[in-house]
């Protein structure tokens, strides 16, 4: 009787139908993606509820009218742009202002790593800047570069820039020395040295840099967006402020959260592949 | 190795300590005397065993034969030659093993071959060879973090061996192990060293370990700096049990004289 609570799975098919039945929801009750779809579905119905209920005022849409929002959005182009054309807009500036963050700073990052000269120039400042946050640009971006695309394109540069030069400088900086003890009993040259155990040892630590700095680009178009722009997701937001149509602020949220976890996961596949070996290495 | 060549060098000093010292300066002021007055003849083909406490000093003793320390004074040879820095003709086996994460089984094997250039199809062929040395035939495509303890040994035992040396310099390699498989790996090795015979230099803190794979020997004090405080020649028949009389009674001989309890 007790083994047959324990395991209500193994139950054989001769046992009485209440007990088969109550195994049938014990195992569904149990499912983690029933859980799963019940978390979201309180969610939902909370959410419901309350606007509704108009628990915050007129500003709440009901879920569907998010969704019915998207939809149209897809439909009728805002300021003479499609949905996919305002996602562009954004993913564009992110991928160049990050792109430019990261080959400035993943090389300098190894060379303070590597070199302690290099790190006695750079770390000073670097720490100075470090403490700021990058969204604290803007107003002097706008100033230098103006309302374009280069003021945007430079907040992101700021941002993706501290978090991949500190992950890099560490990566290299807290190798596990005996790595670099193997290599030079192996007969490692300096060189190789360096090739070997620096670059492949810091590649996860640095792989996370990139992958950090990617969701401080995605705040940082957000933001700059916000202030001032014709085009991007922070556009379709503030639009809906201004506008007071909040399904179309939540609406862009949604969008925004969906591309940027598909790039997070695209990064992780990718790291995967190009780093098979990282379980190991300590984060 | 044929065994003519092999009994004819022996007897003959292959590695040479001669007074060596060493004082590590820590913090630019604080001198920590971690090696006193060492001197040490390992004959070639010979498996010496260095027995010493933790903190005894007897890795960096390994580390300086190595190449990867110089000493504060003396000098260690090699054939003569003065030894200055990492060379081919010594390998190390670490305690934790130090494999490239990064590479497989077979990658981590070959880096040495891969370092001195050596053509591909010619690592692939070493590589080969000294995995099945060592045991681990099918496991060559496999990411170190995918092998057990022991497992991973066997990779840094086979990636000394690529390189072919002629001094194979274990520092504590079983440390990291659980009893059993220690003792596994303790026959493993010496079965590996009678197949392919090399002068070895073995340090640990286990007497056991010692009489069981030594041809000799050298005990260490438990306090620094390390001073040589005992040699102890193991004239038992390989492959040896830990429960014969010679066995037990060598073992409390190093017991009885050394601070060592275990």
């Amino acid at each position: 009787m007790t083994s047959q609570t324990n395991a209500p799975a193994s139950i054989p098919n001769r046992a009485p139908l209440s007990q088969r039945l109550a195994a049938l929801v014990h195992s569904i009750i149990g499912s983690r993606y029933f859980l799963y779809t019940l978390s979201i579905a309180i969610f939902l119905s909370i959410w419901d509820l309350a606007a509704v209920n108009k628990v915050l005022g007129n500003f709440l849409p009901r879920p569907v009218e998010v969704l019915i929002q998207l939809w149209s959005l897809n439909a009728e182009p805002l300021a003479s742009k499609t949905l996919f054309e305002h996602l562009w807009a954004s993913i564009y500036r992110v991928l160049i202002g990050w792109a430019i963050g990261v080959i400035v700073a993943v090389p300098l990052g190894v060379f303070m790593g590597l070199n302690p000269y290099v790190k006695a120039v750079v770390k000073p400042v670097f720490d100075l800047l470090k403490p700021m946050p990058p969204i604290s640009w803007i107003s002097l971006s706008i100033l230098w570069f103006g309302l374009g695309e280069e003021s945007k394109v430079f907040i992101i540069a700021i941002g993706s820039f501290v978090p991949c030069i500190l992950n890099s400088y560490n990566g290299i900086r807290l190798i596990d020395p005996a790595l670099y003890d193997a290599a030079r009993m192996l007969g490692a040259s300096r060189r190789q040295e360096i090739l070997e155990v620096g670059f492949f040892a810091s590649a996860p630590a640095i792989f996370a840099g990139l992958q950090i700095s990617l969701s401080i680009a995605w705040s940082c178009v957000l933001a700059a967006e916000l202030v001032g722009s014709r085009s991007g997701m922070g556009f379709i937001i503030i639009l809906g402020m201004n506008q007071s149509a909040p399904a179309l602020i939540i609406a862009g949220m949604v969008v925004i959260a969906v591309t940027a976890c598909l790039i997070s996961v695209l990064m992780e596949r990718l790291e995967n592949i190009i780093c098979p070996w990282k379980r190991e290495l300590p984060q | 190795m044929e065994e003519g060549t092999a009994a004819m060098k022996n007897g003959q000093a292959k590695i040479e300590f001669q007074n060596v010292s060493k004082t590590f300066i820590q913090k630019q002021t604080q001198r920590v005397h971690v090696l006193d007055d060492i001197s040490l003849t390992v004959a070639e083909n010979e498996f010496l065993v260095i027995v010493g406490p933790g903190q005894s000093g007897k890795s960096t003793l390994l580390r300086i034969a190595g190449g990867l320390e110089r000493p504060s004074s003396g000098r260690v040879t090699l054939d003569g030659q003065e030894i200055t820095k990492p060379g081919p003709d010594r390998s190390m086996v670490f305690q934790t093993y130090s494999l490239f994460p990064w590479r497989t089984v077979a990658g981590n094997v070959e880096a040495g071959l891969r370092f001195r250039g050596v053509e591909k199809r010619k690592r692939r062929e070493t590589a080969h060879r000294c995995i099945e040395l060592v045991g681990l035939k099918g496991f060559e495509k496999a990411f170190p973090h995918q092998l057990s303890g022991g497992m991973k040994q066997r990779v840094g035992i086979a990636r000394a061996y690529a390189n072919n040396p002629e001094v194979l310099l274990l520092d504590e390699p079983f440390g990291q192990l659980d009893a059993q498989t220690r003792i596994l790996m303790e026959m493993e090795v010496q079965r590996i060293w009678q197949q392919e015979k090399r002068t070895v230099l073995f340090v640990t803190n286990n007497i056991d370990e010692a009489i069981y794979l030594g041809d000799r020997i050298i005990t260490l004090d438990g306090k620094l700096p390390g001073r040589l405080s005992g040699e102890y020649k193991v004239d038992l028949p390989r492959p040896r049990e830990h429960t014969e009389v010679e066995f037990l009674s060598l073992r409390r001989k190093i017991t009885d004289s050394t601070q060592l309890i275990l």
